[in-house]
């Protein structure tokens, strides 16, 4: 340890990201000046493959026993220079990272000399730290060869197959009754036609009979701990008070149930019992008892019903269930935007006012009306119906929780909405009111010719307002029609609100178990929006779909595809690398206080007797280095590595010399 | 208005959160004075009282201190302790003839960047208007008497 | 009793004297005094001023503000417009302390200072939320039963909905409550929530634009039968009134439909006189309406 440090300082370009606004000469002139400083100097890209060999061969040529990169963001590029500082032959955590870019360049572009000046300072206090740094040693653990898939919309089936595929066994965790998600809701999917029904069933029965997929519907996850490679999942299975293994999905049950209530997998346009199976292909076909419902009249036990089976329990609990594995990929999916909160269209105060969704199940072959097309108010056909597209998207009214971001899925939907009412009603006018029609996708562009072709009329404007004739239930629209610059008043049988993809209400607790966070609009944060937009910032924990970002069908297929294949490299390989980034107790300085004992959030410190005397002490594996301990410790005993109070100290006082 | 007082601000940011936002602020190109000098620990649980003792002992005109919001904390619950710390701390300093506006405690998440710059942007015109550390007015940078700086 | 200082605004006083006349006495009934406030100036009208220049139309807003603080009495008013422009600007200049700063910076040349200590009130605010459609109810001495009343809340009482306390900006009720408390029917009409077509500066500025925006109004509440228009707001009263003489001249069409403020229609239902209340003022006969009630 009481070796001379000799330090290397390289200063990156970044191009003209660092370089166009900082004298990068200048900076490693400076640096030359620090103390410990054997060497410093500059290049374009550092973390290119020349860059990073430069660091091995400086460091072999001066005999450098430390590294301070002057760059982007370490949460960008600290693997990178501490695997080269490693190669060169100097313990990596002897290499230390100062962000010139991000939190200098980026930032002061219009003020180049304080940048520089900030620069310097930045740098100086890296290389003070970088003095201080010690050797450690990461630790590697074995990784619990299975995986959590956390819901099972099409997202997570698709990630679940994939897993189940590479001989990983798969726990799937879904909160409904059922899987399928919200593409078992959709009637036809855009721009290919496909019944989403017949494209989902086949994968959804494919998840129930692959043996390495444990399938767990009508639970929900409680809690998590651990980290990668190991983590320990909780899971609630609510009681269905039927035993699964019992019933055989006979549905005498459900004819027997004298309880009708609204069908929430339909919106509430058609009713079910309280003994129920969301839908006709749910998967796994058991029913369910709603006990909110339920008035426990026990028809549902009779002879003419479960009877001899046996299979339904009214006093059934709950179970709690308790799994080990090595990675988890969230696929939480979406919700859709409350759109009653945009008054001025009349969302549930008109009857023929509905949601794009709504309109999925209307138009639906298994839908309420079989898949005939009519409006609420009468049960007739409609002749002309509007479809207003960006209900709550990209839409600046916080007010109403509306939301900036394009929702990627409405424009696409709406024509398939219009395609199929030209299909099924001779003389129908589809109006589609839109912004723009991003139809960006594969054979997206030429489905938006062919509804244009087919009689849909385009007005490229927003709905105002939309009333109605209280007598007729028609729907007088208010919209400008910018194209023309014109306002214009329509009379029209049926408005559809293609509402906006928000984030679920449900993944706000996956997110607080985790510790994962959000993107400005509210969906889970990525590790890299473009490179690793399957990936989170907690290690071993993975997105699969619209919990990321709202996207379309085959977007979400690949995305959870890609999720699976990232979250299957921990557990392949084997073993993971853990960061040595935990406290230590020096039994000598430790009076046994206690007082870090209730500071650990995870339990990793505890008291111990060593040599007589009554020490704490830090339990690696369970520690996770944020060093809340080290900060109370009253006597000093408690070592943060790699943020020990001399590393930080030492950055304090070389910020000081900058005045 | 070359001799302006521009503060020398000490920003202490947890990884997980304000350093994120920090650096979306950057990847966004957003502007906000250059006055703060970051150093990044893994969580404002690790704020130790004693780096705002020290930064103030050694001139600095503010110290900031930023975390992820109240139970959002990529360690569950340090920033509480955190913030607890700063409350105490910051009627600590008053003791010591410092201003308690010279100390904050704000929490911006890994997705608020262009929260980061206000924070900042608003830090910097506290300070301003506090003028420089006492310590440094007096021509005594060098003053350490606050806090023993050896043994920690 | 609570006092407030009674902002009359301009039209109010110039026109339609009888809103005034109407809007004290009825209050009393519910032991509210409105005072007369002095030294008030124009509000100053939101599309006039307001559409030019923001910080004038809130510093003079203010000024008559400040005026009122100095007594430490709540404002009260009966004008849509006067209501856009005074509580906004209290409502703005309370929320935003760099806003205040600077709108303080011009008053200080008058030696005032905005200090955010009252409310700015409107009176049909204070007879719902204070007064209550009960004691409302209570003080009706003569039943309007059978009376079809047209109600026209007026742009600037609910927009923008995020500067103002009424809730919903599309499908309000609580100037409905207020009619049926009178005993009268408040009739269902096609677009009821459009502007009267005076606003924004469109009556001064393109009278015909005005008059057709009014004409379709007009019509819409024939259609559903109304018997009167009433409203709590003078530019939308003068507008709605005056404009009938208009609209007969420029297009022909005629409609014979009174127009109220509601202070004026529960002055009736109080059992006032129609000279107290100063219907006279009217450009459209009042007195086959009153022959219905009466």
């Amino acid at each position: 340890m009481d070796e001379e440090k000799r330090i290397g300082v390289f200063v990156c370009h970044c191009g003209t990201n660092i370089a166009g606004v900082i004298n990068v000469k200048e900076l490693v002139e400076y640096a030359k000046t620090l103390p410990h400083v054997a060497h410093a100097e500059d290049y374009t890209y550092m973390c290119s493959t020349p860059g990073q060999s430069m660091i091995k061969d400086r460091i072999k040529e001066f005999n450098l026993n430390g590294t301070v990169v002057a760059a982007c963001s370490p949460r960008l590029h600290e693997p990178t220079f501490r695997k080269a500082t490693e190669e060169g032959g100097v313990n990596s955590f002897l290499f230390t990272m100062s962000n010139i870019r991000e939190q200098d360049t980026w930032v002061h572009m219009e003020e180049p000399e304080k940048a520089m000046e900030k620069a310097k300072d930045l740098v100086r206090m890296e290389v003070a730290r970088a003095s201080k740094l010690e050797p450690l040693t990461p630790k590697t653990v074995p990784v619990e060869k299975a995986a959590l898939v956390i819901g099972a919309g099409i997202a997570g089936i698709q990630a679940s197959l994939e897993l189940a595929d590479a001989g990983i066994k798969t726990y799937l965790v879904e909160k409904e009754p059922s899987i399928g998600g919200m593409m078992s809701r959709l009637d036809k999917t855009f721009p290919t036609l496909d019944c989403s029904q017949c494209i989902l069933t086949p994968k959804m029965v494919d998840v129930e009979r692959n043996p390495n997929i444990e399938l767990m519907t009508y639970s929900e996850v409680e809690g998590i701990s651990g980290y990668i490679g190991n983590f320990d999942v909780t899971i609630r299975k609510k009681s269905r008070y039927v035993y699964e293994d019992k019933c055989n999905g006979c549905g005498k049950c459900q004819e027997v149930c004298p309880v009708s209530r609204p069908n929430e997998f339909d919106l509430g346009l058609q009713p079910r019992k309280a003994a129920y199976v969301p839908f006709p292909q749910a998967v796994p076909l058991k029913f369910t008892i709603d006990m909110d419902s339920c008035i426990k009249c026990d028809l549902c036990k009779g002879e003419e019903a479960c009877g001899e089976l046996e299979a339904i329990d009214f006093d059934k609990p709950d179970e709690l269930i308790t799994v080990k594995v090595g990675t988890i990929i969230v696929a939480t999916g979406f919700d859709m935007y409350d759109v009653e909160r945009k008054e001025e269209w009349g969302y549930k105060v008109f009857d023929n006012v509905v949601t794009g969704i709504e309109f999925e199940r209307l138009i639906g072959a298994s839908g309420p009306t079989g898949g005939k097309v009519i409006r609420p108010s009468d049960g007739k056909t409609p002749k002309t119906v509007g479809f207003v597209l960006c209900a709550g998207s990209r839409d600046q009214d916080e007010e109403d929780g509306a939301k900036p971001y394009c929702s990627r899925v409405c424009c696409m939907y709406s024509l398939k909405h219009a395609h199929q009412l030209i299909e099924k009603i001779p003389g129908v006018v589809p109006y589609l009111f839109y912004m723009d029609i991003r139809s960006f996708g594969k054979a997206y562009e030429e489905f938006y010719y062919r509804i244009q072709r087919e009689g849909g009329k385009f007005i490229r404007g927003r709905v105002a307002r939309i009333t109605e004739d209280p007598v007729t239930k028609n729907l007088f629209v208010t919209a400008e029609d910018t194209l023309l610059g014109a306002p214009l008043e329509m009379e029209l049988d049926m408005v559809v609100l293609a509402n906006a993809v928000v984030p679920a209400e449900s993944t706000q607790k996956i997110k607080s178990l985790l510790t994962l966070s959000n993107s400005p609009d509210g969906f889970l944060l990525e590790a890299h929006p473009k490179l690793n937009p399957m990936s989170t910032t907690t290690d071993g924990v993975f997105l699969a779909g619209m919990c990321q970002a709202p996207r379309d069908i085959p977007d979400v297929v690949a995305h959870a595809a890609a999720a699976a294949a990232a979250a299957s490299i921990p557990i392949h390989r084997g073993s993971v690398t853990l960061e040595p980034i935990y406290a230590i107790v020096d039994p000598e300085h430790c009076g046994g206080c206690a007082t870090c004992i209730g500071l650990c959030p995870y339990g990793a410190t505890e008291l111990k007797t060593v040599d007589d005397k009554l020490v704490a002490s830090v339990n690696e594996a369970k520690c996770k280095g944020c060093g809340t301990c080290g900060s109370a410790c009253p006597s000093g005993a408690i070592k943060m590595q790699h943020f020990t109070n001399e590393q930080i100290m030492s950055e304090i006082e070389a910020f000081a010399q900058g005045w | 208005m070359a001799d302006e007082f521009e503060p020398n601000i000490l920003g202490i940011l947890c990884n997980w959160c304000t350093y994120a936002g920090a650096d979306l602020a950057g990847t966004s190109r957003m502007q906000y004075p250059p006055n703060v000098r970051v150093i990044r620990i893994m969580c404002t649980g690790r704020l130790d009282p004693a780096f705002v003792l020290k930064a103030l002992s050694v001139g600095a005109d503010g110290v900031l201190i930023s975390g992820c919001h109240i139970g959002d904390c990529h360690y569950l619950a340090g920033n509480f302790k955190s913030r607890r710390r700063v409350a105490l701390l910051r009627k600590l300093i008053e003791e010591y003839g410092y201003d308690r506006e010279r100390l904050r405690m704000t929490f911006v998440s890994a997705s608020e960047g262009a929260l980061w710059a206000e924070v900042v942007q608003d830090m910097v015109n506290t300070i301003k208007k506090l003028g420089p550390n006492p310590l440094k007015q007096a021509g005594a940078a060098q003053l350490e008497g606050a806090v023993a700086d050896d043994e920690f | 009793m609570k006092e407030y200082n009674f902002f009359l605004g301009c039209i109010a006083p110039n026109r339609y004297p009888g809103i005034e006349a109407s809007a004290v006495k009825t209050s009393r009934k519910f032991d509210i005094e409105l005072s007369d406030f002095k030294g008030a100036s124009c509000c100053p009208a939101p599309g006039a001023f307001g559409s030019m220049d923001v910080d004038a139309w809130l510093a003079l807003g203010a000024r008559n503000i400040c005026l009122s603080e100095k007594e430490g009495k709540d404002i009260a008013l009966i004008c849509n417009g006067c209501y856009k422009s005074l509580f906004e600007a209290n409502h703005r200049l309370k929320a935003d302390p760099a806003l205040k700063e600077k709108i303080n910076a011009i008053l200080a040349n008058i030696d005032t200072e905005f200090q955010g200590t009252i409310e700015v009130r409107h009176l049909i605010d204070i007879l719902y939320n204070d007064v209550g459609t009960e004691k409302v109810k209570e003080s009706v001495e003569v039943p309007l039963t059978g009376l079809n009343v047209a109600i026209h809340y007026g742009c600037h009482l609910l927009k923008p909905k995020f500067d103002r306390t009424f809730g919903s900006s599309e499908r309000p009720r609580f100037f409905d409550e207020l009619v049926e408390a009178l005993g009268a029917t408040s009739v269902e009409y096609k677009e009821k929530m459009m502007c009267c077509g005076a606003g924004g500066g469109v009556r001064s500025y393109k009278i015909d634009l005005a008059l057709d925006m009014c004409n379709e109004k007009l019509y819409n509440m024939t259609q559903a039968n109304a018997d009167v228009i009433v409203n709590v707001c003078p530019f939308c009263y003068l507008q709605l009134d005056r404009g009938q003489v208009e609209i007969k001249e420029k297009f022909g069409d005629v409609y014979d439909l009174p127009v109220l403020h509601y202070n004026q229609l529960l002055g009736i239902a109080q059992g006032m006189s129609p000279e107290e209340l100063g219907l006279d003022a009217n450009e459209i006969d009042v007195e086959p309406l009153l022959a219905k009630i009466l």
